[in-house]
């Protein structure tokens, strides 16, 4: 709910002067060095589990930026076992064995130019999606026509649990900035959640929908909620421009630095196609 | 020791003066507005033949102890006709004096009575007064007369952008202001988010902003106080005004109760932009609320000549909605009672009684995601301050205050079909205390001296499970030792003394050098995570585990006055070193936090500056020239890899031009032009990618390394007054302005984003609150 907060503060903002306004400009930038980049989830659900690695490259540029080729990556587990990862593309460490499982924990090891760096995570007990409903809805309230979709789902017993929300269109995953949703159960500890909207743009009739729901842990959530302050910045009320924490460390204090994140979640999926006026998505 | 020792010096001083006092008498009285009966602040009093004098305090009265003698005063204030009196002082006199404004025809007329200024002679440095007058002319946003920014065209005194909340004295944050209006702390000064200020320009009488060298009787911030005294209404005879502008419309009742004895004043304003949204066909428009309105009421009443009471109080609220998706609405409200006793002649007392509140909402009204959040402060305080004119050489204050404060940090309620749960969060409960004494003392024609000490206590209450927290810092910390503290019982307790230093040493009648130092302990922290403070920003109290912040200033001034006075001239020198700042880590969430204090951090902070400063305050011409070269760092463990970097507000250069010209009878003009060096912000040096975003990431983990644009903007203004027909009462005038004259785009913030159409491609933005020239009418009117 806090969420969307910043989203009503700026448009409060644009209504009260009609002059507000934001333009690209230039900006002279120092360069850093190149930082190992690590991106990558392991699931409670069958692999193969894929690691990225990069580094980060000046801020201005429009295209990708450099892989990291030729590292020895592994993921270990709790109970012993370990794995090398291979290279299936530039960058992209792909696992072949290795099998995600609720409660355990996974160290992923990274050795690459000369330096070590881990990175640890565990899979928390997932949860089970009831059902979503969709309606269509007249143009309102800045939003355009369209189908709306509503979450339906009981949340964890337990205190502190951390979910991350992954809506797909058509098999296209909504990668915008302002659609990486992330939820604590701070306000709603086991409470059966209703009525939750989960789109703020409008899906079409015919729609494929599926939505994924995470268990995370509460550093990953952390994570994502710095991610997501870094990435939908501006407005009247800005968030100080910050580095988004990592999990990834170099095993020497002196040694260089890394970004990125290593994730471990377990991982529910309900999908289904938008096919009336409204109506129901069922497992 | 320091304490005692002072303390000793202080009575042994007291002591002598009393016993040196031969055959003196006393001429007291009261000040006041010829026109209105209002009282007038720091009224000059000048005894010619000993060439010392007195300053009216606020509530208009002075007091002079002289050996038996014939003497000319004179009376002299700015703006006013000076008015001399012969008196020989043979007995205790009581002498009340009413002032007369000049009209246009006079204002070349130059007194020749020799009489110093009291920018030159007064102890006190690093203060700024503002006329209501002035101000009122002034070009303003949106036609809005603004306090809180024509303050911030003063010397030392910036603000993170313009359009934010608050503002920033020599290096310090908006939390470290003490706003008083009429003795009551106003906890945020801004409506519609720091577009306009709260104080309705036709209530106030007189603002004064003191950023250096503040005197003992106030405390409980470390900056600056900004002293906001309201009307007390028209004493002679009924009177109305008001104004009908681009943004609000302001009506103002004041009359006499009593003639002479007691008179009232009630003023109001109200925003209606909000009506054009709701007359607009724009669905997207037409259901959403914003507004503001505030309220100020004030009533006097003179019990005999020794007593006068007064009573005032203020209403403000904002409110804003978004249809059915969203509401919010804050808002502050003080109430004041002052009781002013004459004791005797030499012995003025002010008893005063304040209560205080700061609160706001937010929430979803309807549906699944209904709830509604709220939050507070409220505090009630009580003091009593003495001011004792002991001679002419050494007038004495002294006094006591108490502050009970209730902090509510944040309340969740629910409807039945909320998916939310519903939460309170433990309130917190705090005292603060402080006594005080000093001595104005005019050691010769060339030195005076205000010294004195404050000794502010703090108890910071239970009534709640207190924690510890354990961790590194620039993490989050985990809460340890959890304990239970029943209501009222101490929790931890602070006290601080605060010694306050001022001298004025007279290089000749029309320059003098000034020193100050000053000690200042705050017990309150405004928790605001986002660069420029909003409505729902959460104020905490000192606990176990957050310190109260201290400050030290020292300040060296050189102040000068040309032309007969009506040209002065200061420069100024100052550092500031600040102890226990509060910050917090990257991510911290502040709101609903019940372990908040495990993500804030603690750090030091120093401010170092020049400020020069030259007002022209008669002629067809008047204005001023404000220039501050300054800088502003903190030094946090967890931030800026515990290396000192550059407040956000930090801006090296900052000038201010306000010029106000009379062009005949009828037009006036007026332009402010300010220019800034951009705040300071993080910039990335380099990017990665993850999860499909591109992710701005600096390499150093550095801190407000680099520079927005620098900030520039030109206002005008005109004023065409209507015609003045003799033997009626009504007067009218329209003020034109435009606001940002050559339409730049200022930078508010400038952040960094993936394009939104191709995540690889990456720019950076600006985001400007007005991006083109505003203009608006303002159509004022008095009878």
């Amino acid at each position: 709910m806090i969420k969307h907060l910043k989203t009503y503060m700026l448009m409060l903002a644009l209504l009260l002067t009609g002059a507000a306004c934001t333009d690209v400009i230039d900006v002279e930038l120092p360069e850093g060095e190149p930082l190992l980049v690590v991106d990558g989830w392991i699931y409670d659900t069958p692999g193969p589990y894929t690691i990225t690695l990069s580094t980060t490259a000046p801020y201005f540029g429009n295209a990708e930026t450099p892989r990291v080729t030729g590292a020895t990556v592994r993921i270990a587990d709790n109970e012993g076992f370990t794995e090398e990862l291979i290279e299936v593309a530039p960058g992209k460490y792909q696992t072949q064995n290795i099998r995600g499982k609720v409660g355990n924990t996974y160290t992923l090891s990274i050795d690459y130019d000369g330096e070590s760096y881990r990175a640890v995570t565990n899979i928390k007990p997932g949860v089970t999606v009831d059902y979503l409903t969709y309606e269509f809805k007249e143009e309102s309230g800045g939003m355009d026509e369209g189908y709306f979709l509503k979450f339906f789902g009981q949340e964890l017993e337990t205190e502190g649990d951390h979910y991350h929300l992954r809506m797909y269109q058509n098999d296209q995953y909504l990668s915008e900035p302002g659609q990486l949703i992330f939820v604590s159960d701070q306000m709603v500890d086991g409470n059966y959640i209703h009525d939750l909207q989960l789109n703020w743009e409008p899906f079409s009739l015919n729609d494929k929908v599926k939505l994924e729901m995470l268990v995370i842990t509460e550093d990953t959530y952390q994570f994502l909620l710095e991610l997501s302050q870094q990435i939908n910045n501006g407005g009247m009320f800005p968030n100080p421009i910050a580095n988004v924490r990592t999990n990834v460390v170099n095993t020497s204090s002196e040694g260089k630095k890394a970004a990125g994140y290593f994730a471990g979640a377990s991982i529910d999926t309900i999908e289904g196609t938008i096919s009336a006026e409204s109506g129901v998505i069922n497992r | 020791m320091n304490l005692k020792k002072t303390g000793l010096l202080l009575v042994l001083t007291l002591l002598y003066f009393t016993a040196a006092a031969q055959q003196k008498f006393t001429v007291s009285g009261y000040v006041k507005d010829a026109a209105n009966g209002e009282d007038l602040i720091g009224v000059t009093v000048y005894v010619q033949e000993l060439k010392t004098g007195a300053v009216t305090n606020q509530y208009g009265f002075y007091s002079l102890t002289l050996p038996q003698e014939v003497y000319t005063l004179t009376f002299s204030y700015i703006g006013y006709v000076p008015q001399q009196t012969k008196l020989n002082v043979n007995q205790n006199h009581t002498l009340n004096i009413q002032l007369s404004e000049e009209s246009d025809q006079m204002q070349e007329v130059v007194v020749t009575a020799e009489r110093p200024d009291a920018n030159v002679v007064s102890t006190e440095m690093s203060a700024n007064t503002l006329e209501i007058k002035t101000v009122s002319k002034m070009p303003a946003l949106m036609g809005e007369v603004d306090i809180v920014r024509s303050i911030q065209l003063l010397p030392g005194v910036s603000s993170v952008g313009e359009g934010a909340t608050g503002f920033n004295v020599r290096g310090g944050s908006i939390d470290q202001n003490l706003i008083l209006l009429d003795e009551a702390p106003v906890y945020n000064s801004s409506h519609l988010f720091g577009f306009f200020s709260v104080f309705n320009p036709d209530a106030v009488k007189d603002v004064k902003l003191l950023k250096g060298g503040i005197p003992a009787q106030y405390g409980g911030r470390l900056s600056s106080l900004l002293d906001v005294r309201m009307k007390e209404g028209n004493a002679k005879q009924l009177s109305v005004s008001g104004g009908i502008g681009t943004v609000s419309s302001r009506l103002t009742v004041e009359a006499p109760i009593v003639k002479d004895r007691s008179s009232f004043i009630i003023t109001g304003r109200r925003s209606y932009a909000d009506l054009f949204l709701k007359a607009s066909s724009d669905p997207e428009l037409n259901n959403n609320t914003l507004y503001f309105y505030d309220l100020t009421a004030k009533v006097n009443y003179k019990l005999d000549d020794k007593n006068t009471v007064y009573l005032s109080g203020y209403f403000g609220r904002d409110v804003a909605g978004f249809g059915d998706d969203f509401g919010t609405d804050w808002g502050n409200a003080t109430g004041t009672i002052r009781w002013n006793r004459l004791i005797s002649d030499k012995l003025f007392a002010n008893f005063t009684g304040v209560a205080s509140r700061y609160n706001y909402s937010l929430g979803i009204p309807d549906g699944a995601e209904a709830f509604k959040w709220t939050s507070h402060i409220i505090n009630y305080s009580g003091k009593t301050d003495f001011s004792w004119y002991l001679n002419p050489s050494n007038t004495v204050n002294f006094g006591a205050s108490a502050i009970r404060y209730q902090f509510s940090p944040g309340k969740i309620s629910v409807g039945s079909e909320s998916i939310y749960n519903g939460m309170e969060m433990d309130q917190q409960n705090a005292v603060e205390l402080g006594i005080y004494a000093d001595d104005e003392w005019t050691v010769s024609d060339k030195l005076s001296v205000q010294a004195g000490l404050r000794l502010s206590h703090f108890r910071y209450l239970g009534g709640t499970t207190v924690y510890e927290y354990a961790g590194v810092d620039g993490d989050s910390k985990a809460p340890v030792n959890p304990k239970e503290y029943g209501k009222g019982e101490t929790v931890s307790q602070y006290t601080n003394p605060e010694p306050r230093f001022s001298l004025r040493y007279s290089l000749d009648h029309r320059s003098s050098l000034k020193f100050s130092y000053n000690r200042m302990a705050q017990y309150i922290h405004l928790i605001s995570s986002t660069t420029a403070a909003s409505p729902w920003d959460i104020w905490r109290p000192t606990t176990n585990n957050i310190k109260p912040e201290l400050a030290d200033q020292v300040a060296l001034g050189y102040f000068r006055n040309f032309r007969e006075n009506t040209v002065e001239a200061s420069a100024e020198v100052f550092y500031k070193d600040m102890q226990n700042g509060v910050d917090f880590i990257d991510g911290a969430e502040t709101l609903l936090n019940e372990h908040l204090e495990g993500e804030l951090l603690y750090g030091r902070g120093r401010a170092y500056g020049l400020e020069l400063f030259a007002k022209k305050s008669k002629g067809l011409l008047t204005g001023w020239v404000s220039y501050t070269l300054s800088k502003s760092e903190r030094k946090i463990a967890g931030i800026n890899n515990g290396e000192w970097y550059n407040a956000k507000y930090d801006r090296t250069h900052n000038l201010s031009v306000v010029a106000l010209y009379d062009l005949n009878e009828r037009w006036s003009l007026s332009s402010n032009f300010s220019y800034a060096t951009g705040v300071a912000t993080t910039f990335p040096n380099g990017r990665y990618e993850w999860g499909g975003y591109t992710v701005p990431h600096n390499t150093l983990g550095v801190r407000n390394n680099y520079r927005v644009p620098a900030y520039h903007r030109l206002d005008l203004s005109a004023t065409l007054a209507g015609r003045k027909h003799p033997g009626r009462k009504w007067e009218s005038d329209w003020v034109f302005t435009l606001y940002n004259v050559y339409g730049r785009k200022n930078a508010f913030t400038v952040y960094f984003r993936q394009n939104e159409d191709n995540p690889k491609q990456t720019e950076a933005v600006r985001f400007a609150l007005f991006g083109s020239v505003i203009p608006a009418v303002t159509y004022n009117f008095k009878f």
